[in-house]
């Protein structure tokens, strides 16, 4: 829907619409997720859960392979799982130094956005 | 030879828009052959007649021969069009298709296998005396011997697994003291990624250009080139921009390299539209594949030379003539495209699914838009993320830069993160300006994930006003099941 509002002694246009509840706005030649109070646009939520022991799908997709298994000492950076998603391979790591204290995914599983694969403590 | 009067579409997205265009405009009908996720999309909402083949893994639809086969046969057409990716370069479909009585759009698949095998196109290649980039492909493992090879092809030399991909079982070699090692790492990476340790070695051209020749053979067997389009703007091998005319060759180049990918074609026997694919260094060329189908590119090259090259697939499949004698084929102006992907290049082109709000590309003079997706419709994980192409032309390639970037900025995509961001920072970069970029270009400049700006206080405004006048709920996208737009249903009933 189209937005006017005064800017600097004019009236501008902005182009917004809700989608699965994120505001998503076009103005001055660029398109952002709009959050009230954000210096920034706003970020996913896999990145937002940076430095916790879990480890989550940061898109859906389907797991090509499982590198640690429960019990498993880890440190931040090293290679937790790889998944696949649109033809492309993602490496998934640690970010905390731990032990490997769940796996919950297998071979080959569809997983959705979000899901915590892998639990480190 | 068979009437045409419905096509089959083996193929997902904007490239199947593309060809049910192009049959709409010769009268034809078209079938599209989908998996069972792809019923929201545009191509579903387009065709003619709509068969689902299989479940949304491509293994069990897009690249079912069976099922698409079975699938054109009993959506009554009698040709099929495969796009390009999924089945576009198997010769086994096209042999299928003919067994069932069906016309392949593409060329024989004697031609496909000639010059889609890496192996029987480089000899072929060498036979008719074209210049290949500088290797040792042979049988003999020895290290000792290949260690002598690589000095002989002379360093940077890349020694690559023959089974691998992707880049695994790949190590360059910058000088003999390092050969040794950097061969037995290869050989061991071959072995255990993909069970043989077989490697063969390439001279490295780090600073290399992609370079290719449309190419077309019309049904009387006469082969032309439509010019050239440069590609060397990519990311993993993934291409991104493209444009012709390419601003790097010479007209001697030019008119040396097209003689080349005329003369391939000609010896392979090829018929429809193909792409021979160049590296280009220090004034040297050196052939690199044929690509036996229509390319995701292919409007830059219709653009400059005012031809529609699926509807010239479709007519030289029906033996028409194509490219009549008084149309010379003469490169106009300069176009460009962009390929759109559905991903947040402030987390270094994450994969971004969802359901799409509302898009919108900005009508205007040399714009053109190829799109598989609207509003409502989902993007998901199961195949590529390219969700639409956008191509200008202009007279001179600064003015289409121009053109471009401004486009991009007034195209509005909500619901998915695209890489529009990143593709106006590489059109804007100096190197690409001046038109010096070469394969290495991304790996170079745009290592990194864009950092994602601060608001301007304009974008701040407009967040507040919207914020302010839309209330949750208000028109929210939430998926087909919940959105529907009342034209849809309307004008599909016409």
């Amino acid at each position: 829907m189209k937005i006017p509002f005064e800017f600097e002694g004019k009236t501008i246009e902005a182009e917004a619409q809700y989608v699965k509840g994120q505001l998503w706005v076009h103005v001055g030649g660029r398109t952002f997720v709009y959050e009230a109070g954000n210096k920034k646009t706003s970020k996913n939520k896999a990145s937002a859960q940076k430095k916790t022991g879990d480890v989550a799908a940061p898109m859906p997709g389907k797991i090509t392979k499982i590198l640690k298994t429960k019990g498993d000492s880890v440190k931040a950076g090293d290679q937790i799982l790889v998944m696949e998603a649109m033809k492309m391979e993602y490496t998934l790591k640690a970010d905390v130094d731990g032990v490997i204290d769940s796996m919950n995914c297998q071979m080959g599983e569809q997983v959705t956005l979000g899901k915590v694969l892998a639990r480190i403590k | 030879m068979t009437k045409i009067t419905r096509v089959a579409i083996a193929n997902r997205g904007e490239v199947a828009v593309r060809i049910i265009k192009a049959c709409e405009e010769l009268g034809l009908e078209t079938v599209l052959l989908h998996s069972e996720v792809d019923r929201g999309t545009r191509a579903y909402r387009m065709a003619t007649k709509q068969i689902c083949i299989g479940p949304a893994t491509t293994s069990e639809s897009y690249l079912n021969i069976k099922a698409n086969v079975e699938g054109a046969l009993a959506g009554g057409a009698q040709a099929v069009h495969p796009g390009f990716g999924f089945l576009s370069e198997n010769a086994d479909f096209a042999e299928a298709c003919q067994k069932a009585g069906l016309i392949f759009v593409g060329p024989s698949p004697k031609a496909t296998k000639t010059l889609g095998d890496k192996v029987s196109c480089k000899a072929l290649a060498k036979k008719l005396g074209i210049p290949l980039v500088p290797g040792y492909e042979g049988e003999n493992q020895e290290n000792a011997f290949l260690v002598k090879e690589a000095e002989k092809i002379g360093f940077p030399v890349i020694v690559k697994a023959a089974a691998g991909g992707g880049g695994r079982g790949m190590k360059l070699i910058r000088n003999s003291s390092e050969a040794k090692e950097q061969i037995e790492s290869a050989q061991r990476e071959g072995l255990s990624a993909f069970g043989s340790p077989k490697v063969f070695l390439e001279k490295y051209l780090d600073k290399a250009k992609h370079i290719e020749f449309q190419i077309f053979g019309d049904a009387t067997g006469r082969v032309v080139h439509l010019f050239d389009r440069e590609c060397s703007v990519q990311r993993r091998h993934q291409k991104i921009i493209e444009e012709a005319l390419s601003p790097s060759l010479t007209p001697e180049l030019r008119g040396q390299m097209g003689k080349v990918a005329v003369s391939i074609a000609e010896a392979a026997g090829y018929q429809g539209a193909g792409t021979v694919e160049f590296l280009l260094q220090d004034g040297n060329f050196y052939l690199l594949e044929v690509n036996t189908r229509l390319q995701v590119e292919h409007p830059v090259t219709e653009l400059v030379m005012g031809v529609d090259l699926v509807k010239a697939q479709l007519l030289t499949a029906q033996g028409q003539p194509v490219f009549p004698e008084h149309h010379t084929m003469v490169p106009r102006g300069h176009s460009i495209e962009c390929r759109v992907y559905a991903e947040n290049p402030y987390l270094g082109g994450v994969p971004s699914t969802g359901v799409l709000g509302l898009v919108e590309w900005p009508e205007g003079p040399g714009r053109r838009y190829e799109y598989g997706f609207e509003e409502g419709d989902e993007i998901t994980s199961y195949y590529d993320p390219m969700i639409a192409k956008v191509i200008v032309w202009d007279e001179t390639r600064s003015r289409a830069i121009q053109k471009m970037i401004r486009v991009l900025k007034d195209s509005i995509v909500f619901g998915v993160h695209t890489n529009i961001p990143y593709l106006i920072e590489i059109l804007s970069h100096r190197e690409f300006v001046e038109g010096t970029m070469t394969t290495r270009f991304i790996e170079t400049h745009f290592a990194n994930a864009l950092m994602a700006p601060a608001f301007t206080p304009l974008e701040k405004a407009g967040g507040e006003a919207a914020l302010k006048n839309l209330a949750t709920g208000s028109r929210e996208v939430s998926g087909r099941d919940s959105f529907r737009s009342p034209f849809q249903t309307f004008w599909r009933g016409v």
